[in-house]
Parts: C-alpha cells; structure tokens; sequence
C-alpha cells in the first residue's frame, strides 16, 4: 500500500517543474503557459487523490518518512531534506491541490487579457509548490524554508498589480507583518531543536520532536518557549488577532490568488503546523491556554468586522480570519482533529465563496455589494454555489461546514466537561460568532442577490471554466463534511485518517483540569454541542484517572444544542432578511450603532494604532536613528579605518618600501658596479700576463699537494 | 743509465719555454718557446718509458712523443698561419699589441 506513498514528492515537485517551464517557454505557447500549470496540477491532483486514498482506507497508518541528508551542520547533526506522509500530509497534500488545480482552471478565464498572464500562472506553480514543501517536510527547517517561501510568493501575488500604490502597500504590509512573527517562528524553531540535542543526531526531524516531547523528554521551558515563538509565526500566518491587520489589505491581489492564499491554503499553514506539533503543543497547559484565548478573540472580533464591510472579498476576508480563529480555538482545546476538519472543510467553502465573488466582480466590475444586487437571475450558477458555500461557512446543518464547525465546538464543550475554563469559551463564544457570520453572510447574499441590479454593468454569467470549478467545489463543500458525523464508521473517519502513532486512541493530555480531578474516576463527560463529540455516556477513552483523550471519537447528536444552533441561525437570517431582504437600505443599520460601528469600520483601531505607534515611530525615529547610525557611526568607523589603513600605507611606503627595499636593491646594484669596476681589470687582454698567472698557480697548486702529502 | 740527465735537460728546456712564453714579445718566438716546451714533455715520456717499463715491447712513451710532435707541427702550423695574418693586418707581431679582447 506504500507504492502510491512512496511518490507524494512528485506531487510536490510539479507544481514547481511547472513554474519553471512556464517561465522558460510559457510566452510562446498557445494557452501562454496556463496549460502547463493546469496539466501538471491536474497530475498532482490525481495523485494527491491517491494518495489521499490510500491513506484513509488504511488508517490509522504508519507514518511513511523518506529523507536524504541534505547537510551536516556539524557537530555531528544533519539537516534532512525529507518527505513525512501520514494522514495529516495527506489532507493537506488533497485540500492544496484541489483548490490550487481549480484556480489554476478558473484563472485560464479570469485572467484573460490581463497583463504578465504568463507571470501569474509560473507564480500559482510556485507558491503551491512552496505550501506543498512545507507539507510534506519531515523536518522543521524545511518546513521554516516553505513556510518563508509561501511568503515571498504571497507578497509577489499580493503586489500582481504593481502598477497601483496601494496594492504596493498591501503587499508591503503583508510580508512585513508575517515576517515580524517568522522571526518567532524561526527562534522558535531553533528553541525545540535546541532542545533536542543530545538526544538525536537530527534535531529538527519533527516525528523525533513529537516522540520526544510526549516521552517527556524535552524541558517545560523549551516546551513553553519554543511553542509560544512557533506560535507567533501561526499568529501572523494565519491572521490571528492582533496581527491579522495584512490579511483584508491582502484582498488588493487577483480574485483567485485571494481564493487560493488568504482563504484555503497559505493562511492554514499555521494551523497546520501547530497541528503537526499537536504532541508537543499538548505538553504545556499554559501554551493551549494562550492559543485558546487568541483563537477566542480572533473568531469573535475578527467576524464582527465583516458586518460593515461593503467590499465583498474584505467581508469574505474578514470571514476568514474569523474561521482561523476557530481553527486555532480548536487546536486550544485540544481539538487536534476537529481543528484540521474545519480546516479542510473551510479551504473547500472559501475557496468557493472567493471564486463565486470572483465571477461576481468580473459580471459587475466593482468590489461592493451595494453595487450588486438582483444577480440571482443573472447569474443562476453563481447564484447556487455562493448559497451552498454561504450555507457552509454559516453552518447549516448537513453542510460540511456545520459538521466541522460543531466539531470545534464539541472540542470546547468536552474540554470545558474536562474542567478547563478556556473550553467554555470556545464554546459559548463559537456559538454567539456562528450568529454573526451567519448575519453577516445573509448580508451580503441579500444584498448581492436580491433585489434590483445596481450595477453600471449587465450582469452576465461567465464561462464554463470558472463555473465547472464553483460546482466541483460547492459538491466538496457539503461533501467533505461527511468524513465525520455521527453517521460516520468507528474506522476509517477523518480522526483516524489524522490518527498517528503518537497520537492514536489511547493518546491523552498529560495534566487535568480541575472538573476531572473532582469528579470520581472516568467520568469526564464531552456533553457535546449537536454533534457533540464521545458517546453520551462518560468518554469512551477518557483514562482512569480523568485524564483528556486527545482522539475525542465519532461525535453524537445532542438535539438540545442542535436546536440552539437552529434558533441562532434563523434568528440571524430572518434579522438580515429583515434589514436587506427589499434591497440595500438608505441608512444601513451595521453602520447606525453609534460607537460601535464607529470601532467597527475603524477596524478597532488596530491599522490606525499600528500606523502611529509601529509605522510612524519606525519611519521617524528608528529610520533616523538606523540612518544616524549608519551615516555617522558606521561610515565613520568605515573612513577611520580607511583612513588609518591609508596612513599605514604611506609608512609603509616610505620606511620599508623606499629605504628598505630600494635601499637593498640599489645597494645590490651599487656594489655590483662597484665590485664590476674593480674585477674588470683583471681582464687585461695580455696573454702572456694571462699564461704567468696560470703557472704561478700550477706551481702553488703543486706545492700545496706536495706539503699535503 | 741514470735518468738524471734527460731529466734536467727536459725542465732546463721546459722553464725556459715558459719564460719565453710569458716573457718574449714576438709572437714567432713565443710559438718557438711552446715548442720546447712540448719537446721538454717528449723527452720527459721517452726518459719514463725507459725508466719504468725497459725493454717492454709496447714502446708507449716513445708512441706518444711521436705524436705530440706530429701535433706540434700541426699547431706551429695554425700557429704561424695566425702570426703572419696578424703581421699582415697590423704590420707587427708583437703579442702586447694583440689585447683587443679586454675590457
């Protein structure tokens, strides 16, 4: 069953055989090299599909790590380069390849006629190979290495329309904001690795780092350390508060980038990588508590913002970020499983909604909604999928998003039964922000749909390459959700498909909260949301002594908490339907909340604040000190020691080279003229003198033998 | 027979081809002078062979003073020949004058 296994790199190597060949020889093709990035995606799809396959008929499996040492770094430790494929490799290889396939096809359309049409399919390759690398990576330094790489490639998509100041500023923005939490990551890496020396030869292989930290062979400290920097890295990747302020400025780039990066792939890479180091994240109480808490903050308050948002990507930006929040919730409550469900479930919705927005801009030329309007009729297939992906992300029941999402909220409410604060929440919290985006997503489908058109352009439908990837991914949307309901096998299911060998069913957290403690042996129950995870009775796997499993098992239905999500989720749409159901409204009611709205539209503050106490004081006070610093300081080390090298050189010049050197040689010459002028006589040309001084010699010669002897 | 005689006879003949060599200022009798020297050597390896190894039948001293008289006749020759070019070109054969080959 390993065969297809074995091959999981080259689903990473085509997307970047394809930026290349599309940088060599895109130009001169028919397509411009848009077919060479859809076929070889195709291929990586297809085989991420296998893959995918392969891994979760079987599951749980065995991990499958093939590595080549890359480098020494001394001191006896190597630095792989490597593939890790298990369950979680395997979800993520299918998620990426899936959307990054459909954009690759919806952009062949979209794109059309816009300038570097070349550029922006070698860049897809790119960055796609980037996110993959960093999936498949069996150790943390190449996983920093895509990780950095994703970067790059979302700054250069961000800034695809260079042409424009702000979309400059947006990209500007986004790598500086993510970087500032890379240099977390990058400490952070270097922290566990740390670590881990003495212990192995290669210290960044991550299966060794999990094994390590759950034998409890790593020190808190480096668990808490480590852990919390890696942490800052996810909380600037995956545009959590209060750095998530790149994430809606990151909308300035293409439609199906956005869909792509800031909705389904680039943004989860964090996520991802808590969840990799799932193992070493569940070491610490402290770390899971402050993920929790940002998670918390970031779903609420992040969703809050797309109420006002006229800009229909900044609403589904907002959104995301929002759903992040879940996702870093979830992994907070030790919703390993359940976090990387919504993941996945949510990189199929959003990616939807990003492209049902797209084909909207492209009908109507605007961003706005209140542009819209009336496009129901126009544009039927758009039309159905934006509902089926609106009806995800706002959790419908029986959509994929609804199965995740209660999945997270499981996860809190069993880690609340479990006697930890944060897990409540999770829970209520998740709840009351489920309310505003299924608000906010009525919102804006009222408004785009409903009603009479408002565009200065007729709304038309568009073509079948950016409808066929709507209807593929509005099937995956409710689809994928299946992996884990109630209905679900005991095996395979999406937690078993996620199950590794440290993390399999027996797994549990290594401290409890003070519910389990009080409570007699065994009987932490998951009293679980409608889809509650555990069975009802005490948790199955729960350990004697109270401790949390980590694999919470099948959920359950619990249809006290499934009529609540009902009532909060009619409640909200008939609350929309209420204000936009006629048409967008003359005063619009997000926007009359007095101090509210005001905090609402000015983003909290939070651009404002940054601009003033980060931008400003960077650009005036830490620019002019850097440039005092390097004018004065520097440069005048720099000429003092030019300065001082240029004296030397004329002593130099003077004593050794003029007196000593010269000296020596014209002393040389001189005495050879000299000696010469002496010597010469000798020559004299008389023979005879020349034949005297030749027997006087034989005779002294003859004598000196002769007194020899 | 004692050798004495020969032998002085030789080094009488050879230091005063030496001095005539070094000393005179003709260039024929300095050609005159090399000769007795050469002829000093001939009688040299006659009164030897005589002296050293009588009455054997490979008579190598006397061989060689054969030839070196033949070779002398040679180089008096070369010798003569150069004198009288020399006495041609300049109209003297006084060996002071000839020191062109100085510094």
């Amino acid at each position: 069953m390993d065969a297809l296994l074995e091959y999981a790199w080259v689903v990473v190597a085509l997307p970047l055989l394809s930026a290349v060949l599309i940088t060599a020889v895109g130009k001169q093709l028919p397509g411009k090299g848009s077919e060479i990035g859809i076929a070889a995606l195709g291929i990586s799809w297809l085989l991420a599909i296998g893959i995918a396959w392969e891994t979760f008929v079987n599951s749980p499996i065995e991990p499958l790590e093939r590595a080549v040492d890359w480098s020494p770094l001394g001191g006896g430790f190597v630095f792989e380069l490597g593939i890790l494929v298990d369950g979680l490799t395997a979800v993520m290889l299918l998620l990426v390849t899936t959307v990054s396939f459909m954009v690759h096809i919806y952009s062949r359309e979209y794109m059309k006629g816009e300038p570097r049409y070349t550029y922006f399919f070698a860049m897809l390759g790119l960055f796609t190979f980037s996110m993959l690398l960093l999936v498949v990576a069996n150790n943390l330094l190449q996983a920093v290495i895509g990780w950095e790489l994703v970067g790059l490639c979302s700054y250069l998509l961000i800034g695809f329309y260079w042409e424009g100041k702000s979309n400059q500023d947006a990209a500007n923005k986004a790598f500086l904001t993510t970087k500032f939490g890379d240099v977390g990551l990058i400490v952070g890496v270097i922290v566990l690795s740390a670590g881990m020396f003495g212990l192995t030869d290669t210290p960044f292989n991550i299966i060794e780092i999990n094994e390590a930290a759950f034998a409890g062979q790593l020190s808190t400290t480096t668990i808490v350390l480590g852990m919390l920097l890696i942490f800052l890295g996810c909380i600037s990747k995956s545009g959590q508060m209060p750095l998530h302020v790149w994430l809606p400025d990151a909308m300035a780039g293409p439609t199906p980038v956005s869909a792509l990066i800031h909705a389904a792939t680039m943004v989860t890479a964090g996520i991802f990588l808590l969840a990799r180091l799932f193992p070493v994240v569940a070491q610490s109480q402290a770390v899971m508590a402050t993920i929790a808490i940002v998670g918390v903050i970031t779903l609420f308050f992040g969703g809050l913002l797309a109420l006002v948002q006229d800009d229909l990507k900044k609403i589904l930006a907002y959104s995301t970020i929002s759903q992040l929040g879940y996702m870093v919730a979830a992994i907070g409550v030790g919703g390993y499983a359940a976090s990387i469900f919504h993941l996945f479930t949510h990189g199929f919705f959003k990616a939807l909604l990003f492209l049902g927005a797209g084909s909207l801009i492209h009908a109507v030329h605007s961003n706005n909604i209140s542009d819209m309007g009336g496009m129901a009729r126009a544009m039927p297939h758009t039309f159905w999928t934006f509902i089926v992906g609106s009806l995800a992300l706002a959790g419908f029941p029986l959509t994929a998003g609804f199965f995740s999402k209660e999945e997270v909220l499981a996860a809190g409410d069993i880690w609340a039964g479990a006697g930890f604060f944060t897990g409540s929440l999770v829970f209520w919290v998740g709840l009351a922000a489920s309310f505003v985006t299924t608000f906010y997503m009525a919102r804006a489908v009222f408004l785009i749909f409903a009603g009479e058109s408002r565009s200065h352009h007729p709304p038309h439908e568009s073509g079948k390459l950016m409808v066929g990837p709507l209807m593929l991914l509005a099937v995956l949307s409710i689809a994928s959700g299946y992996l884990l309901t109630p209905m679900s096998p005991e095996a395979p299911n999406f937690e078993t498909w996620l199950a590794t060998p440290i993390l399999d069913e027996e797994a549990t957290f290594p401290f409890t909260g003070d519910g389990a403690t009080e409570a007699s042996p065994g009987t932490v129950t998951g009293d679980g949301v409608l889809a509650g995870a555990a069975s009802p009775a005490p948790l199955a796997a729960a350990g004697e002594d109270g401790a949390v499993s980590i694999l919470h098992g099948v959920p359950y239905w619990n249809l006290t908490k499934l009529a609540m999500v009902l009532v909060l989720f009619f409640s909200a749409l008939f609350l929309a339907w209420r204000f936009y159901g006629k048409g967008l409204p003359e005063r619009d009611p997000t926007l009359q909340m007095g101090g509210f709205s005001r905090a609402l539209v000015n983003k909290y503050g939070f651009d404002d604040a940054g601009y003033r106490y980060i931008v400003v004081p960077v650009r005036d006070k830490l620019s002019a000190a850097a440039t005092y610093s390097s004018n004065v300081l520097i440069d005048g080390v720099v000429a003092g020691v030019g300065r001082a090298t240029k004296h030397a050189a004329v002593a130099t010049y003077r004593v050794v080279d003029q007196q000593v050197i010269d000296g020596g040689i014209h002393g040389a010459a001189f005495s050879a003229a000299w000696w010469s002028e002496k010597l010469k006589r000798i020559q004299s040309g008389d023979v005879q003198k020349y034949a005297g001084v030749l027997v006087a010699g034989t005779i002294l010669l003859v004598l000196a033998f002769a007194a020899a002897r | 027979m004692s050798p004495i005689g020969p032998l002085v006879l030789a080094a009488f003949l050879f230091s005063a081809g030496v001095y005539g060599v070094i000393a005179r200022r003709n260039a024929v009798l300095v050609l005159i002078s090399v000769e007795l020297m050469l002829n000093a050597v001939n009688i040299n390896l006659v009164t030897f062979q005589n002296l050293l190894f009588p009455g054997d039948p490979a008579v190598t001293g006397q061989m060689f003073a054969l030839f070196i008289i033949g070779v002398a006749a040679a180089e008096v020759g070369v010798g003569l020949a150069i004198v009288f070019n020399m006495f041609r070109n300049r109209a003297s054969v006084d060996v002071d004058d000839a020191d062109l080959m100085r510094w």
